[in-house]
């Protein structure tokens, strides 16, 4: 990369320190409080209140089985990855279709039904969440895990048929055409050619879609009230409002529920970042 | 039979049969709870069944009128208002930065940095609340160093209606000013490095490359960033439900959580409640349109 090469007499070298003290700035603080918050959660409660900030003396993971225990975070483990897996499949699959049919059938509703998914992408979730309650309750939906799977679905449709659309349009119209002349059915076509070659934007949808649904909490939140139908984050809160003062465990519990998403966004890191920049576009 | 068979064609079936899921998913729970709850702003429904209930009467604007003359309807206006300044004048011209020296390589180990300072953005919000409340409160690392500055420093910071805001306005600043750096960054890669090249041939100075290719490469990518974070302002909910609950006296309330007190603390104000929804949505189509207009008007370079 010879062109990105700058000469250093560009930039005064105290302009060079800045910028360096500015990014060790941001790294610090997100790398020691999450540190802090790790060996907190080695220290037991009497430890925590004589050794706020220090390395534990006799650092244990007593904590941990404990606070999974009364956290139950077995169950909210399953409900989150049900919810998550279960929605991202019914997202990229209705994306698919619909972006599919606004893309490549001629259609008058087309403009309307398109535009109606990209206003979709400006609202806020916030001011559907009173109304969604009542039709919750209304229809009997509240307390279910169909009631916070539907709305899961709905939120993550308006960016995933933008995205979707938008990729379908750049296929040439000519590979749907010669197919149609081969009196292949538009079924047949959108599964075995139109599928296999949407890979790349079915994975920047699934990325998008896994970090909303694993990190929601506000409609799950007054979607559900049973314990069994909990998430993580929802759990989370719980678990460390009762135990406010029960510093290790609630560190634990935090700890565990931040592991798995760290650990998917160190593995899909390129993915992710590429995602999150397709995510972005202006209504 | 003829005409329909004619109507019915084989495209037809097709595209109604593919669009129909998403259709009906979307408007169910999205397109419908919008109208819905602009009806719902304007009755007397407080509970009971919201279908054949005799008691729900049309009451007009009379909910919306008491929002206005609510105080915590302009503490909690004020406080979006703080967290979206956060966001355009503060994560959008930091994310810029980062982007920046991360791609000219004015730093080393960028692609580390990179990773780190986006890394708040993939952690729950919920824990990066609870944790992030826990730092700064009188047992937390924030309260040990200020006191390291200042001996007897006593830590009101939860406590204090007026500095309650600042460290929520803080912690947003962490967590998003990533997003906005990866979003420059992608966008900055898609500038041809020919190009750059070319005018740092002809004697171009690195800052005349930042002010006349780059920024204006960027002019509408920073558009979208600040409707981003237009919306995302009027979106925070989580954070605060996590960190200070509002509190102390509902003074670090935003309008998402305004309206979820009263729709779901105490006895139910659905109406209300719903009135705010539409002013949120309102609001923020009127924001998005005010960016637009003034991107006609003084930008527009793209």
């Amino acid at each position: 990369m010879k062109d990105q090469i700058i000469k250093k007499t560009d930039f005064h070298p105290v302009l060079r320190v800045f910028v360096y003290l500015m990014v060790a700035v941001f790294t610090v603080l997100t790398l020691y409080p999450l540190f802090w918050l790790f060996i907190s959660s080695l220290k037991t409660n009497t430890e925590f209140q004589l050794n706020l900030l220090g390395w534990p003396q006799n650092p244990t993971f007593s904590n941990y089985p404990t606070a999974w225990r009364l956290a139950q975070f077995d169950t909210l483990f399953v409900n989150s990855i049900f919810f998550t897996t279960v929605s991202t499949l019914l997202v990229i699959a209705f994306s698919l279709m619909a972006g599919f049919a606004f893309a490549k059938i001629r259609s008058k509703a087309t403009t309307f039904l398109h535009g109606s998914f990209i206003i979709g992408i400006l609202l806020t979730l916030q001011s559907i969440m009173v109304p969604l309650f009542l039709m919750a309750i209304s229809v009997g939906l509240y307390d279910t895990r169909l009631g916070v799977l539907i709305p899961y679905v709905g939120m993550g449709l308006p960016i995933g048929i933008y995205l979707c659309t938008e990729f379908i349009k750049s296929i040439p119209d000519s590979v749907v055409e010669s197919a149609r002349i081969d009196g292949a059915s538009y079924f047949r076509i959108f599964a075995s050619i139109i599928t296999p070659m949407a890979k790349p934007v079915g994975v920047t949808l699934a990325i998008l879609n896994v970090s909303g649904v694993w990190n929601e909490f506000m409609l799950i939140n007054i979607l559900v009230s049973r314990d069994a139908l909990r998430t993580l984050p929802v759990g989370i809160l719980k678990f460390s409002g009762a135990l406010a003062s029960d510093h290790g465990r609630q560190f634990a519990a935090l700890t565990i529920g931040l592991v798995p998403m760290v650990v998917f966004y160190l593995i899909f890191r390129k993915q992710i970042t590429k995602g999150v920049s397709a995510g972005a576009v202006k209504g | 039979m003829k005409r329909v068979a004619h109507w019915w064609t084989e495209e037809r079936r097709a595209y109604l049969l593919l669009v129909l899921p998403a259709v009906a998913v979307y408007w169910a729970v999205m397109a419908f709870p919008t109208v819905f709850s602009f009806i719902l702003s304007l009755t007397s429904y407080n509970g009971g069944p919201i279908f054949n209930n005799p008691n729900i009467q049309l009451v007009g604007f009379t909910h919306y009128i008491r929002m206005f003359k609510d105080q915590y309807f302009w503490i909690s206006l004020k406080n979006n208002g703080l967290i979206m300044a956060v966001s355009v004048f503060g994560q959008i011209p930091l994310g810029f930065l980062f982007a920046y020296v991360i791609h000219r390589k004015l730093v080393r180990f960028g692609d580390f940095f990179q990773t780190i300072i986006y890394l708040p953005c993939v952690i729950s919000t919920i824990i990066v609340g609870r944790l992030w409340q826990s730092f700064f409160s009188p047992y937390g690392p924030f309260t040990e160093f200020m006191q390291k500055l200042q001996p007897g420093w006593e830590n009101e910071l939860f406590f204090d209606p007026n500095l309650a805001i600042l460290p929520v306005l803080f912690v947003i600043l962490w967590m998003y000013t990533g997003t906005y750096m990866i979003i420059f960054l992608a966008n900055l890669q898609k500038i041809d490095p020919a190009l750059i090249e070319a005018a740092r041939i002809d004697g171009a100075t690195e800052w005349q490359v930042l002010i006349r290719i780059m920024l204006p490469a960027l002019s509408g990518v920073i558009v979208t960033a600040c409707i981003l974070a237009i919306s995302g302002s009027l979106k925070s909910f989580d954070l605060l439900y996590a960190m200070t609950g509002g509190n102390p006296a509902r003074r670090t309330s935003v309008l998402a959580l305004y309206m979820y007190d009263n729709a779901f603390r105490h006895s139910p104000k659905y109406p209300l409640a719903n009135a705010i929804s539409v002013f949120m949505v309102l609001l923020s189509f009127a924001l998005i349109l005010m960016v637009r207009f003034t991107e006609a008007k003084f930008g527009g370079r793209e």
